[in-house]
């Protein structure tokens, strides 16, 4: 299937914009106007569809005359043809980690269909749009095929994506701040962060969508009192184990730093 | 209107291709998906600046209609749509597809009317910026996040989980052995991120007028 | 019949093609002005013009014959501001690159001089909302060469009428109007070293390029990695001389645009000056706290931090303190036996040993070490020369080895500044100069994506530990860090190196442009026309 790689799926859609009297605002200009606005990073629509990992908006006015085209058969350049798009397209283009389509386009529509609304309004045949299922398949119309679809990056969900930045960061930031301690000081202290960033919970503590600093990176972790109350001292973190006896030092060597 | 979502870039170029070439073209990325060809794409893998990259042949009518009013397209051309996210500015992106990858790159574009090659680099450079159109809204779920540091990321959680898992019980000496072997393990993952470096001085620009409207740093 | 030498170096300015110290000038002075008057300014130009050096290491006005050898050299450079002050065509001057126009301090976001490196901490003549536009380096064997060759341009400026004036304002031994800036080896016993201040051997590696001249030994380390047929195994070849020098083939295969007329760009380059300050005790005070815990201690977390160990072994092949020093004690016998050789066949055999251990060096790529586990991918030579690393070991995934390091490469050029020797002397570091034909495709990009980044080399926001811009947090403490790859030994663990500070902070600096003796001599004649 070209449009997915793995799990990653390659969505690519172009609407046609509607035609308008040439002597009204056109919808093209409109839209680019509307687009423009749409707030960025966390605050985007797009940070509260679930699963997606990189999209875009861009209209697309006409292709690009591209003057003298070099045909190797003949002697001389010929001039290029010059083509022109008779409508407008919004294209509309998204990486998620599928590989279902309109699992996709349902929850898109269930988090930003309001957006939604504003955004295809000015496309032909959007009128038929009234909630998710008639959104899906209006974009379904809209959508073209990938031919190749290059995964440079990973096909994990997003929550598994968003957890692995997640860690990375905590887990680095755990070995520079530990650099040095005694073998008991490591182990308290990393029992604590296994309590404060539950590696395992990728509903717990973790990344925001969209975020664009790292002040505003970090959710879902439990405020430090809450850390202190929990129970203190179970080494598998906030899900203590039953009664599992503690192995004794079997004298093992030191790590060397 | 923006190609930068933190440290992701977006390019869309749109170029046209004889119509008869489109399926050789198309041949041309079947061939480059195999293993046969699977070098061309080494190239690729090994700059690790893509997050996700997609090429879309697009004949006039593929252009969706969806409706009898919708004048129907007719072009003298077939269209190639290259849709990238990458990490690093536009110049450093083009450069290493001219520098380090051309071969692999000319064997995907040679068909488009008016490629100029990509070595040598001006009219490359030429070519692409000719034929980019911009995005209007630009979307990454962590622009924190390079390409690289989602995969760092993705390979400290396995091992982490794994850590966790083994290490519910044992000694203090058992544990501090086993955590540098598992640091050991992920020596190359774990340096941090932050912010993009400035992509260029009109963008850094935009970026701090777009900071000064909002409130105050403390 | 004398064969016609590839580039023509005596149209090309010395600096560019010799790194001054080497050739027996270990003392610089660097004068700026500026220009009042274009005519006056031209005429100054005509004045300077028979003193300037060229890389056959001749001036006009210097003796003739083979043996002869300049006491002092000059070499001249322009700002953007300064070539608009001196009349240049407006046609020729919109070619000019983008960075080069608008000036370093403009480009303080780019290169991440921020902080303690922001402008408004700059020496006074660099922070002034005018411009320098005229730069004049003088180096000489001694501070009386200098002075000689200093009053000689003294006396033209005063012909000038105040068409062209001098630009004080450089710190230093307290003050903060000095009339140029200093730079000059480090000496230890007497004798000039190729040393730093915080104790590295510099200037070891710098590119070799077609038709540069220097010795063809010079091309291991100093040229871009081929492959030797479709295996694993590389060999040198010199990098393309349009690298370095406007109007020749680069390596993306063209002769780039350059401004015209051709006569005007070709044989030129750009260059960037920074007066960069060392924080000589703050680095001591680092290397002895963190080298009670780090393994090897001091010297090994020095190594480090630098890809080379202080004496100049790359630690990408002598991974011990030990190979370190054997190297460079054999270095400095060989370099014993050449001076005291009594017959030339034993001066000849020394002088070979030499050039072989000169060699190694240099002559060494990271494929062994992919991981860093010798020399971390994140010191400071890897990152500011990569070799073939960013093709992470992948054989033939690019079209050449070193493809993504080729157009990256920089020739260093400078010298060191101030005292570090006494303790709480703060006036001290190194006069900095990076030439290429791109600034922004070589020295912003190095300074920008490699120094003060480390994505290309999967290591996230990690800086330079030396160069790097390292912040504070937010109590205003040093946070820099650096992941140092664990060693060889089946037990070792890597080291997390943190609270780093901002070991080099930028006092100043400017872009120029370094023409051709043509293209100087035409600047001084007015004569530049694109028509």
């Amino acid at each position: 299937m070209p449009n997915l790689n793995g799990n990653a799926y390659g969505l690519t859609t172009l609407a046609p914009i509607l035609n308008r009297d040439p002597n009204e605002r056109s919808y093209a200009t409109m839209l680019k106007e509307l687009l423009d606005a749409l707030p960025t990073g966390e605050h985007s629509p797009m940070a509260a569809v679930p699963e997606t990992y990189l999209c875009r908006f861009f209209v697309l006015d006409n292709v690009v005359y591209q003057g003298l085209d070099i045909v190797k058969a003949l002697p001389l350049p010929v001039p290029a043809s010059h083509d022109r798009l008779k409508s407008a397209y919004l294209a509309f283009t998204a990486n998620f980690h599928g590989p279902d389509l309109d699992q996709y386009l349902w929850g898109m529509w269930d988090a930003a269909d309001s957006t939604i609304r504003q955004i295809w309004k000015y496309c032909v045949g959007f009128e038929q749009v009234h909630d998710a299922a008639s959104f899906a398949k209006y974009l379904r119309r809209c959508q073209v095929e990938t031919t190749f679809y290059f995964n440079g990056s990973t096909d994990e969900s997003l929550a598994e994506q968003l957890k692995g930045l997640y860690l990375k960061q905590e887990l680095a930031k755990f070995a520079f701040d530990n650099q040095g301690k005694n073998a008991e000081e490591l182990q308290a202290a990393f029992f604590d962060f296994v309590r404060r960033t539950q590696p395992e919970e990728l509903d717990g503590p973790s990344w925001r969508a969209g975020a664009t600093s790292l002040e505003r990176a970090v959710i879902g972790e439990a405020s430090p009192e809450a850390l202190r109350a929990a129970t203190p001292g179970t080494p598998s973190g906030l899900r203590p184990t039953a009664k599992e006896p503690v192995q004794q030092n079997v004298g093992s060597a030191a790590v060397t730093q | 209107m923006s190609n930068i979502a933190g440290k992701a870039y977006a390019m869309n170029l749109v170029t046209p291709l004889q119509r008869w070439q489109t399926p050789v073209n198309r041949a041309a990325f079947w061939a480059v998906g195999t293993p046969l060809l699977a070098f061309s794409l080494r190239g690729l893998l090994t700059l690790s600046m893509i997050h996700y990259a997609r090429w879309v042949f697009l004949r006039a009518r593929d252009f969706p209609r969806l409706s009898d009013q919708q004048p129907e397209e007719s072009l003298h051309y077939d269209y190639m749509l290259f849709l990238s996210n990458f990490n690093g500015s536009w110049a450093q992106y083009v450069d290493s597809f001219s520098v380090a990858i051309p071969s692999g790159l000319n064997l995907l574009w040679f068909m488009n009317v008016g490629w100029p090659k990509s070595v040598p680099q001006t009219r490359f450079h030429e070519y692409v910026t000719h034929n980019q159109v911009w995005s209007n809204h630009y979307y990454s779920a962590y622009p924190l996040a390079a390409s690289n540091d989602v995969k760092a990321g993705s390979k400290v959680r396995k091992r982490l989980v794994d850590f966790v898992r083994q290490m519910r019980r044992g000694s203090a000496e058992h544990f501090a052995q086993n955590y540098g072997r598992m640091l050991r393990d992920l020596q190359g993952e774990l340096s941090m991120m932050d912010v993009t470096p400035a992509v260029s001085t009109a963008a850094q620009a935009i970026a701090d007028r777009s900071e000064t409207k909002g409130p105050a740093h403390a | 019949m004398n064969e016609r030498h590839e580039l023509d170096l005596s149209d090309i300015q010395g600096n560019v093609v010799r790194g001054y110290p080497r050739y027996g000038f270990p003392k610089a002075r660097y004068v700026f002005y500026r220009i009042n008057d274009a005519a006056a300014g031209r005429a100054f130009l005509q004045r300077v013009f028979p003193l300037v050096t060229s890389a056959a290491m001749r001036s006009i006005a210097g003796a003739t014959g083979a043996k002869a050898r300049p006491s002092a050299t000059t070499d001249v450079a322009f700002s953007y501001a300064g070539l608009q002050a001196l009349g240049l065509p407006e046609a020729s001057l919109r070619q000019f690159p983008e960075e080069f126009a608008v000036g370093m301090k403009a480009r303080a976001a780019i290169l991440g001089d921020d902080g303690p490196s922001a402008p408004v901490n700059w020496d006074p003549i660099w922070q002034d909302a005018e411009p320098v536009h005229l730069m004049i380096a003088i180096n000489g064997a001694n501070d009386d060469a200098i002075a000689g060759r200093y009053d000689q341009i003294s006396t033209f400026v005063a012909q000038s009428a105040g068409g062209v004036q001098l630009r004080k304002g450089h710190r230093a031994a307290g003050r903060d109007d000095m009339p140029y800036q200093e730079g000059s080896a480090l000496y230890e016993d007497g004798e000039a070293t190729p040393k730093e201040h915080f104790g590295y051997v510099d200037g070891i590696s710098n590119p070799y390029f077609e038709g540069c001249g220097a010795h063809d030994s010079a091309v291991i380390g100093g040229g871009k990695l081929v492959r030797k047929g479709f295996g694993s195994e590389l060999a040198w070849a010199p990098l393309e001389t349009g690298e370095f020098l406007l109007g020749h083939k680069d390596e993306a295969q063209e002769i780039a645009p350059a401004p015209k007329p051709a006569l005007l760009s070709t044989n030129g380059t750009f260059m960037a000056y920074r007066k960069l300050h060392q924080n000589v005790s703050a680095f001591r005070d680092y290397l002895e706290a963190a080298g009670r815990d780090y393994p090897g201690g001091q010297e090994a977390l020095a190594a480090k931090f630098a890809g080379r160990w202080r004496n100049g072994a790359p630690a990408a092949k002598f991974p011990t303190q030990a190979e370190a020093d054997a190297l460079t004690e054999q270095w400095h016998q060989a370099k014993l036996d050449v001076e005291r050789s009594t017959t030339p066949e034993a001066r000849h055999a020394a002088a070979e040993r030499l050039s072989k251990l000169n060699v190694e060096m240099v002559d060494f790529h990271y494929n062994d070490d992919l991981g860093g586990t010798r020399c971390p991918i994140g010191s400071h030579t890897r990152r500011a020369n990569p070799r073939a690393a960013l093709e992470h070991g992948q054989t033939m995934a690019f079209e050449t080895p070193s493809a993504l390091s080729n157009r990256r490469r920089i020739l260093r050029r400078g010298l060191p500044y101030g005292d570090s020797s006494t303790p709480g002397s703060d006036d001290h570091g190194i006069i900095f100069m990076a030439l290429g034909a791109s600034l922004e495709r070589q020295f912003e990009f190095v300074q920008q994506q490699w120094l003060n980044y480390g994505n290309d080399f999967r290591l996230a926001n990690e800086k330079d530990p030396l160069l790097g811009n390292h912040g504070v947090d937010a109590k205003g403490a040093p946070n820099g860090r650096m992941v140092v790859p664990a060693g060889e030994g089946a037990r070792d663990v890597p080291y997390f190196c943190s609270k780093l500070p901002r070991f080099v902070e930028t006092r100043g600096g400017e872009y120029f442009f370094v023409p051709s003796l043509t293209a100087l001599r035409m600047i001084g004649a007015g004569s530049v026309d694109p028509t």
